[in-house]
């Protein structure tokens, strides 16, 4: 009880000391910030589906584009909060629908299918611009700070791993538990798999959708090849899989280097920045397929095993 | 008595091998009725038709007035019917009470939190597991694995219990305290239908028995009168014995 309650405590205060952080870093460290609190929500929510069910979803761009292309579409008619209501609102029902679709999907279908959903998505918001509207991109005029868009990425970060929290806590995360272990003795309990797979596929997307309506207004110019590049999907799953899609703070400390990473790549190494993508994305399977952080407990536990021996 | 389950005209196919073939029987309210047969005769098929691992191909699995073939098997549980696995289940990667909790957790009148630990510790101690709950299921024996098993079925406060060879593998010692323990389920007002090879425990707690044979149902009785069937025998035992 005494550790949760520090836990708490820490947490406010790094959190506390993130928000402040802008006013001390310059545009370009306010830029990175932004960046990375993205990041750290996309692969936070990505592992709140994939890590327990181990569905690998190649969706999250899907949905992220679908929060950034209402906001382009609706900024001047709506207010703002209202936007992100909206954005959300659709992220949800695209999940739910999708989710009903495809979660009896066995294995690389699924991800197959989530993959070419985020394609599907692209092609049709394209065709719908060229042909209904005449445009091809939309100017996005709102007038919100770099550091208000961070602020708001800062919350719902918080948000995202609060609801891991809370869900580790719950029926819920009992339910997942138990289809980790037996999918049988699951069905057998009363548990309804396929509901608690597409609640968790629906929450996860739905925050992944306000991601993308966030990070919007930063763009000023957006067009389906910017908000629908699967690179967002690749990166995200690298991310989370690599700090532990089954550890709360996982996908977060997975994120923040990797971030740092592939802006420093992608500066210096703009033409060979796929390739380098790539052989990660092998690497991390190969080699630390659990995460770095389930990686490193099963070290220390051998580690000790050998001292107790010895 | 009224009748709790009504097996009727159930048929399983997989592919080309039919594995339950026109079967039909029913059990009553607090009744504990044997569902005997040799080897591969098609028992476990009728208990995973009957809690909703498989659909039937054809025929109606009715509890209580309403045909519940072929629904999945979360809503089979919730209305009422629980089970025991002919090769145990655990959950491996959670405690023992968790194992048990799990069942208390996603059933209607669900039990979560202090209320749910208290429940389990309770039905641990019922299968002579009290006090052991905080271990992991995975080092229990395979004994203790079964009764785990058992305490999560009841936790489900089941109408009807369906035990597949939940007494095989036990030592005799461990038999009689297994017999002991259906027997209080049955005086309680359980209604249990039971698969298994063990005689001495089918005559201890069975009233009635049902018999397979290659799919087909071929006795159904009072025990005493269905064990000395000769068509029973000759299935149990082969030509040469009877
Ligand atoms: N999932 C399945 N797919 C294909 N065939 C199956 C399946 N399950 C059972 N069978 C077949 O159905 C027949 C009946 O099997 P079942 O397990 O019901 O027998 P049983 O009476 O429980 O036998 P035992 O006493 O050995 O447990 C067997 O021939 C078996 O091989
Ligand atoms: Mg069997």
């Amino acid at each position: 009880m005494t550790r949760t309650i520090l836990g708490f405590a820490l947490v406010a205060l790094g959190l506390a000391a993130l928000a402040w952080l802008p006013t001390q870093v310059g545009a370009y460290g306010v830029g990175l910030l932004l960046g990375m609190t993205g990041y750290v929500v996309l692969a936070s929510a990505w592992a709140l589906f994939s890590g327990p069910t181990r569905y690998v979803s190649l969706a999250t761009v899907a949905f992220f584009g679908i929060g950034a292309y209402t906001v382009a579409v609706l900024s001047e008619t709506l207010p703002y909060w209202a936007v992100l209501l909206v954005a959300a609102g659709i992220g949800l029902a695209v999940a739910l629908v999708v989710g009903l679709a495809t979660l009896r999907l066995a294995g690389v279908y699924f991800v197959i299918f989530t993959f070419g959903l985020a394609e599907l998505i692209r092609q049709l918001v394209t065709w719908y611009e060229v042909n209904v509207t005449g445009t091809l991109g939309r100017y996005i005029f709102l007038p919100i700070s770099p550091e208000q868009i961070y602020w708001q990425l800062l919350a719902l970060a918080a948000l995202t791993i609060g609801i891991g929290w809370l869900i580790a806590r719950s029926r819920l995360g009992l339910a997942l538990k138990v289809i980790g272990d037996d999918e049988t003795v699951a069905a057998h309990t009363g548990i309804d798999i396929s509901g608690v797979k597409l609640a968790l596929f629906a929450v996860s997307a739905t925050i992944i959708t306000l991601v993308g309506a966030i990070q919007a207004p930063r763009w000023t110019y957006v067009e389906p090849s910017i908000v629908f590049n699967p690179t967002i999907s690749f990166l995200t799953l690298i991310m989370a899989l690599l700090g532990g899609a089954n550890r709360l703070w996982g996908p977060a400390l997975g994120a923040i280097p990797l971030f740092l990473l592939f802006e420093w790549l992608s500066a210096n190494f703009p033409s060979h920045y796929s390739i380098i993508l790539g052989l990660m994305f092998i690497a991390i399977v190969f080699v630390v397929p659990r995460g770095v952080l389930a990686g490193v407990e099963d070290l220390w536990k051998r580690l000790r095993r050998k001292g107790e021996a010895a | 008595m009224t009748t709790l389950l009504k097996i009727q005209n159930l048929k399983k196919q997989f592919g080309g091998l039919t594995a339950v073939n026109d079967v039909s029987f029913s059990v009553a309210e607090g009744e504990t009725v044997a569902l005997l047969g040799p080897n591969g005769s098609g028992k476990t098929t009728v208990i995973n038709m009957i809690s909703g691992a498989f659909a039937p191909t054809s025929g109606r699995i009715v509890l209580a007035g309403e045909n519940i073939a072929g629904l999945a098997p979360n809503r089979i549980a919730h209305k009422g019917i629980a089970r025991t696995f002919q090769l145990v289940r655990i959950l491996p990667s959670l405690s023992v009470a968790e194992n048990v909790m799990a069942a208390l957790a996603f059933r209607p009148n669900h039990l979560w939190g202090t209320e749910a630990r208290d429940r389990a510790e309770h039905l641990l101690l019922e299968v002579g597991l009290g006090g052991r709950g905080h271990e992991h299921a995975n080092d229990l024996t395979y004994i203790d694995q079964k009764r785990m098993e058992l305490a999560r079925a009841l936790a489900a406060e089941p109408r009807l219990l369906l035990l597949d060879e939940w007494l095989s593998g036990l030592n005799p010692t461990e038999l009689g305290v297994g017999i002991d323990l259906i027997t209080s389920l049955g005086q309680r007002g359980m209604t249990i239908l039971l698969v298994e090879h063990i005689m001495e425990a089918v005559r201890a707690l069975c009233s009635r028995a049902v018999v397979m044979n290659v799919g087909t149902k071929i006795a159904d009785g009072p025990t005493a009168d269905v064990l000395a069937d000769p068509a029973v025998i000759v299935a149990y035992l082969g030509d040469g014995h009877a």
